[in-house]
């Protein structure tokens, strides 16, 4: 029940608005676009009507991945190429190398290792906003680092010494999963080059249909978010190895209900081994043709 | 270098993709491209239950879940189509008649398009909002079909078609597959029985009508549909006449009553470089044609004057405006104008010759402007404006009623349409434009309408009914009005929220044994002497007390405040269902609760002599009331005994009772004194607002009487521990969460809204009101006395309440601690803790304080900083309407509680005007405005002394009116033709005191 206090905190609470002076009571209040957009074309959705028909904002399931399309050897000049495409997310890579360094001592494998390098480069219309990102941008050395350590682990870097691999990533276009598509790429070009691996290292996104905040226990797993989907929901990137369970990446910077992280894992390691399929008929057509120009 | 070309032969997908590009401007100005991809596919479900092939490919959710299928297999049949039909309304019937979908007679199995629901989510969030609303209720039977990604709907825009066009198209396609499909599946199922329903496009596009027609596939335009249905008239007045009246008009080519609005990209290259402003549009409650906007830019708010300037802007509205030339600049008004007094008897339906200014509001402005001309002295003018655009409507639904004037008596009778004004309650929003076939039935009657649009070419805005809630001033459609009008949510609690409630019922009880896991990390208070101290009749007890001395010679205080968010847990329907009703609303008669009964006044509810969940704050406090340290936990308390305040107060002052409980009260009492005058020593304020209470007779609820509030000292005990609990838990929760702390603030109020009041003293009553600091406020509020007249230092506080900011709530992460200074209690930090039960604010800040204690994890949205601003603003506006909605069923009994009486009182002057003046009387706590031509018939001669603040007046009546004089007035009650209200009328008896002898 209402004591004396609300009632003395309340004398604050402004004028009596029948009769207030009519001076006050007002916030200033920005503009706000999207209540009358300039343009005609309705914009999309968001991402809270998935309840609505278990559809996402691009009609896909939960459980399913976008488009992926990959080539090897796009690119003679380089040892080992490839392009890849993950929806709307297009990268190239190519890799150079193992090539002995130069001098000792500049680089090139400490010793008995090859080292890998991995150098991004994000293209300023790649991304809605068109900018340009500064050469030693965080979020791209991190994904830098993540990709070299990775495939430092499964290439077999022991019969390079004193050599260094240089893996080059191009982003040409960028809607969401960027790091699990250059992961792919790599793998891609790698092979093309022919340094022998243990397996491949394919990779995916796995998020969840609502926001940390909405805090709702229904929640679907989802796999391989676009940009959209990574703007307002949790998700994490996933690799393994091969057709093993075996995680060899696993990057995470959203918050999410620790309950809901279980189902997250499970699709995406799922969808890694459906990204190995299509990765793997990729590499065996490539050896199809190669055989085939061999014999003419 | 080999070509990247992808070849699509070899992509099972390919034929299945599609991309949309969309345009989009940002906030900053820019321009982005989005492109997008689809995925077209073919096991988007028909959802009728009809059909059997769908749900052998329909989608399962994570959980290998099937949503059930919505659409009926036997639906309603009209006299059109008698075997039953499915509907598909495209854009602009949801938006010109989303009520008429609402119903509850009609429009069931409905097919909302993917389309549809993007397109209208863009033009209109809040129907948007229902829309989803509806296709979440089961009974109703709405589906959203996603027709843009299913392969055999999906449209792709033409070369040269328009986006409405290609959305036209769209839906056009749909209702054509679902025609064809529901003819196969039903053939396909074999059984001959059931009857293939027809599927019918809604759309009043006359256009899309005929490409329908061409296309051969059932459409009908709402009203041809609504004609079909049983209850034809009353549905038929709640389709916008927005369309139809814009073809009628396009034919006569009417001309322009206002200036046309600026493009939007004008008005953002304007706002941005600063030529114009932008701001909240407020209309004067003396004035209706008198309006401000306050705008970063000026520490004063522009007046925006007359009907052009205007510019059909409505209360509430979002406004782009313009400030006029210096030679144009003037004061507010003096003089009250009141639209019922100026625009008698229009005709509704005129239409052709209208004026936007009629002669008389011409001529009642001409005046005004002559009269500051006059005098340059002391009056600054202040900057007009006028509104170039509007950014955003706030349009909500009014309650109002019919102006009988305006309905044409020869067709009363008759079921013909005609064009009615609506008046609504609040006297901020101009007259609503209604064309209705049951103008008849609906005189006498309060009635919600909306307000559809507002065209150039039309004097009023143009609107519809929505439904009759009720004959004028009858308890029931006052209050369900009252409701309405600040959008308290009064429905009964879904069943969703019901399911929350603990299984248990009313046999709830704290469990017996003490492993038990709500015993987990709860402190044993039960053996403590706690007791409540509580407003007369009160059920939902928040809060209880206890004191002890301690061996040291000091005192522990506990103030032990129900555990609500034991039984609300985050995110549940029942907290989503409190966070949305922010607060429980009192009224006269009648409580809203935000929480279920059973909780609130059982479960939760700290009632004596039994266990009950606490959240407890106690304190070690010295004699002199220093706080030597305090401590939060959850606990089991045993209330001893609920006392009224008065009850407390006869116990305290009974020298003959020497209980426990008694002790602790007058313990507690003595602190209390002291705190208080700490309090004071700060700088707070002790503020006034009239406060009266309407006795009801207890077995009608009619009301007999109305008292004003009596002050106990019990009141201020309850108050300042109180008060105390909150600033202590505001500081711990803040220093446990820096960023996400829910806390309330209270804004110092600019100079300028005192300057009026002070001027207003210093010429008046030659005092002085300092207000550079609350403290100098406060001490200067005090020296605010006259001798003769007790009641004028509580005349002065309540016009200085009314100059001061609202209280609100935020998230501490908003702010930088200065800001979080609550200026009126003089405390650097504040938040809401000791009522639970009926404000949500405090089961947040339980939650927070439960976390900073360890006592459990901190649930995820009140740790979110974007979540928890959305709480505050919602709480924050209804927290505001609930103190209306109470102030406005207090005056609505009031007025029926003198109804058919008549009596005279003493009042004070608050407001002088050039043709009136506003009286306070304080035995009612009623305020109200008396007219030149209340004083007199013929209306007095009068001179108006602005600097004075004196209004004189010669011919029929001679009397001289000052501000602050005390007067005798008659009171009676009238009902106000302009807004149906019953209200008090007062009439000038005499100036000065009530006759001895009398
Ligand atoms: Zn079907």
């Amino acid at each position: 029940m209402r004591h004396g206090e609300e009632h003395r905190e309340n004398n604050f609470a402004g004028p009596n608005p029948a009769k207030a002076l009519p001076h006050q009571n007002t916030t200033p209040q920005h503009y706000n676009t999207t209540q009358q957009p300039p343009h005609t074309i309705p914009m999309p959705l968001d991402t809270s009507t998935y309840s609505l028909a278990l559809l996402r904002l691009d009609g896909r399931r939960w459980n399913e991945l976008r488009r992926l399309t990959a080539q090897i050897s796009t690119q003679a000049s380089a040892d080992g190429s490839s392009y890849l495409e993950m929806g709307n997310t297009k990268v190239i890579c190519t890799v150079t190398g193992p090539a002995e360094a130069k001098m000792t001592g500049t680089g090139g494998g400490a010793g008995d290792k090859a080292l890998v390098t991995v150098a991004i480069s994000i293209a300023g219309f790649s991304g809605v906003d068109r900018k340009r990102r500064a050469r030693n941008d965080k979020r791209v050395s991190e994904m830098q680092t993540t990709i070299a350590e990775a495939f430092c682990e499964t290439l077999f870097t022991h019969l390079y010494p004193h050599s260094t691999i240089a893996i080059s990533l191009h982003v040409l276009s960028q809607d969401g999963s960027l790091l699990a598509a250059c992961l792919n790429a790599c793998t891609l070009a790698l092979i093309d080059a022919g340094i022998p691996m243990r397996d491949y290292i394919c990779a995916c996104t796995a998020g969840s249909t609502s926001s940390y905040s909405s805090n709702d226990e229904q929640a679907d797993p989802l796999l391989d978010l676009n940009t959209m989907e990574e703007q307002e929901l949790p998700f994490l990137t996933v690799a393994t190895l091969g057709l093993s369970d075996n995680v060899s990446v696993l990057v995470m910077e959203t918050r999410v209900q620790v309950g809901r992280l279980e189902g997250m894992l499970a699709v995406g390691v799922d969808g890694c081994k459906q990204v190995r399929e299509i990765l793997d008929n990729v590499v065996r057509k490539r050896g199809v043709k190669i055989l085939e120009g061999s014999q003419l | 270098m080999t070509s990247l070309k992808r070849s699509l032969a070899s992509d099972p997908y390919a034929s299945n993709i599609s991309s949309k590009v969309y345009v989009r401007s940002t906030k900053s100005g820019k321009v982005q491209k989005i492109v997008r991809e689809l995925y077209l596919r073919q096991d988007i479900p028909c959802s009728s239950k009809l059909c059997t092939t769908c749900i052998k490919t329909a989608p399962r959710d994570a959980s290998g879940n099937l949503p059930p299928f919505v659409l009926s297999e036997k639906p309603a049949g009209t006299k059109k189509y008698p075997q039953g039909h499915y509907l598909i309304p495209d854009t602009n019937a949801l938006l010109n008649a989303l009520d008429l979908f609402e119903q509850t007679s009609a429009f069931y199995d409905v097919i909302i398009l993917q389309t549809v629901l993007e397109e209208l989510r863009n033009r209109s969030l809040p129907l948007y909002n229902r829309l989803i609303g509806l296709t979440k209720s089961e009974d109703k039977r709405f589906y959203v079909f996603f027709n843009d990604f299913r392969l055999e709907t999906y449209v792709v825009r033409d070369v040269g078609e328009s986006i409405n066009d290609r959305n036209d198209r769209a839906v056009r396609r749909a209702v054509k597959w679902y025609t064809e499909h529901l003819t196969q599946a039903v053939k396909g199922a074999g059984t001959k029985a059931a009857k293939i329903p027809a599927v019918v496009m809604l759309s009043d596009d006359k256009e899309n009508l005929k490409k329908a027609k061409k296309d051969g596939i059932d459409a009908c335009s709402l009203k041809n549909y609504v004609e079909g249905l049983e209850n034809a008239d009353q549905l038929l007045d709640m389709i916008s006449v927005v369309k139809e009246g814009r073809e009628l008009r396009d034919a006569k080519t009417a001309e322009a009553l206002y200036e046309e609005y600026f493009s939007v990209s004008k008005m953002m290259t304007g706002v941005k470089n600063g030529t114009l402003h932008q701001g909240i549009f407020n209309v004067s409650p003396y004035n209706y044609l008198e309006g401000s906007i306050k705008v970063p830019a000026f520490d004063k708010s522009l007046l925006i004057l007359g009907r052009e300037n205007i510019n059909r802007s409505v209360q509430g509205d979002v406004v782009v405006v313009e400030v006029l030339p210096r030679d144009q600049w003037k004061e507010p008004s003096t003089k009250i104008i009141e639209e019922e007094t100026m625009n008698k008897d229009e005709n509704a339906d005129a239409e052709e010759g209208e004026a936007v200014v009629t002669e008389r509001e011409r001529k009642a402005l001409q005046e005004e402007v002559k009269k500051v001309h006059s005098k340059s002295s002391e009056g600054r003018p202040q900057p007009t404006a006028r509104v170039v655009g509007v950014v955003k409507r706030n349009w909500r639904q009014y309650v109002g009623h019919v102006d009988e004037s305006s309905v044409s008596q020869s067709i009363k009778e008759s079921r013909k349409q005609q064009t009615v004004f609506l008046i609504p309650m609040d006297k901020r929003i101009p007259k609503i434009r209604v064309r209705t076939r049951q103008a008849g039935e609906i005189i006498g009657k309060r009635v919600l309408v909306t307000i559809d649009s507002w065209d150039r070419d039309s004097r009023y805005p143009v609107g519809h009914f929505v439904r009759s809630l009720g004959d004028l001033e009858t308890k029931g459609a006052e209050t369900e009005a009252l409701l309405l009008e600040y959008d308290v949510q009064y429905r009964p609690f879904p069943k969703a929220v019901l399911d929350c409630l603990p299984t248990e019922g009313h046999d709830w009880k704290v469990p017996a044994n003490t492993d038990d896991p709500g015993w987990k990390d709860r402190r044993d208070l039960r053996g403590l002497q706690i007791c409540s101290i509580d407003p007369i009749g009160c059920q939902d007890i928040d809060d209880a007390l206890h004191a002890r001395p301690l061996p040291n010679g000091n005192f522990e205080v506990g103030v032990h405040i129900a555990d609500v968010s034991h039984f609300v847990k985050p995110n549940n329907a029942m907290d989503a269902e409190a966070s949305i009703r922010g607060t429980t609303v009192y009224l006269v008669d009648k409580r809203i609760d935000m929480l279920p009964m059973l909780l609130g006044t059982d479960l939760c509810s700290l009632k004596p002599y039994v266990e009950r969940y606490a959240f407890s704050a106690i304190w070690e406090i010295t004699p002199e009331a220093e706080i030597v340290k305090s401590d939060f936990t959850k606990s089991v308390i045993k209330s001893r005994e609920a006392f009224s305040y008065e009850q407390a107060q006869i116990r305290v002052d009974d020298a003959s009772q020497q209980d426990e409980l008694t002790q602790a009260m007058r313990t507690l009492l003595m602190l209390s004194k002291k705190f208080k005058q700490k309090r004071m020593d700060a700088g707070a304020l002790s503020l006034s607002s009239p406060e009266v209470r309407v006795e009801m007779e207890s077995e009608t609820s009619d009301p007999i009487d109305v008292k004003t509030k009596k002050h106990l000292a019990t009141m201020s005990l309850v108050e300042e521990f109180m008060l105390l609990a909150n600033t202590s838990v505001a500081a711990k929760i803040y220093e446990a969460f820096p960023q996400t702390a829910i806390l309330r603030r209270h804004g110092a109020p600019p100079k300028t809204n005192f300057e009026e009041l002070a001027n207003q003293l210093k010429v008046k009553r030659g005092l002085e009101l300092r207000t550079s600091s609350s403290k100098e406020l406060a001490d200067s509020l005090d020296s605010c006395v006259d001798p003769g007249e007790p009641f004028f230092n509580t005349l002065v506080r309540i016009m200085a309440t009314r100059c001061m900011m609202s209280a609100e709530y935020f998230c501490s992460g908003t702010q930088a601690y200065p800001e979080f200074r609550h200026y009126g209690l003089a405390s650097e930090i504040y938040t809401h803790f000791t009522s639970p039960i009926r404000r949500y604010a405090d089961l947040v800040a339980h939650r927070q304080l439960a976390a900073a204690i360890d006592y459990e994890p901190l649930a995820a949205s009140v740790r979110s900083k974007g979540k928890l601003e959305l709480v505050c603003k919602n709480i924050n506006v209804r927290h505001r309407n609930a103190q209306q909605a109470g102030r406005a069923s207090i005056e609505y009994y009031v007025g029926q509680a003198l109804k058919g009486r008549i009596v005279e009182e003493e009042g004070f002057v608050m407001k002088v005007f050039s043709n009136g003046f506003v009286v306070f009387v304080p035995r009612f706590g009623i305020e109200s405005l008396i007219r030149l031509r209340d004083l007199a018939e013929p209306e007095p001669e009068s001179v108006f002394d602005a600097e004075e603040y004196v209004l004189r007046t010669s011919g029929s009546r001679v009397v001289e009116v000052g501000l602050f004089d005390k007067v005798v007035v008659r009171i009676s009650d009238v009902k106000e033709e302009s807004t149906g209200k019953r209200k008090v009328k007062l009439e000038l008896v005499k100036v000065g005191e009530v006759d001895t002898h009398e």
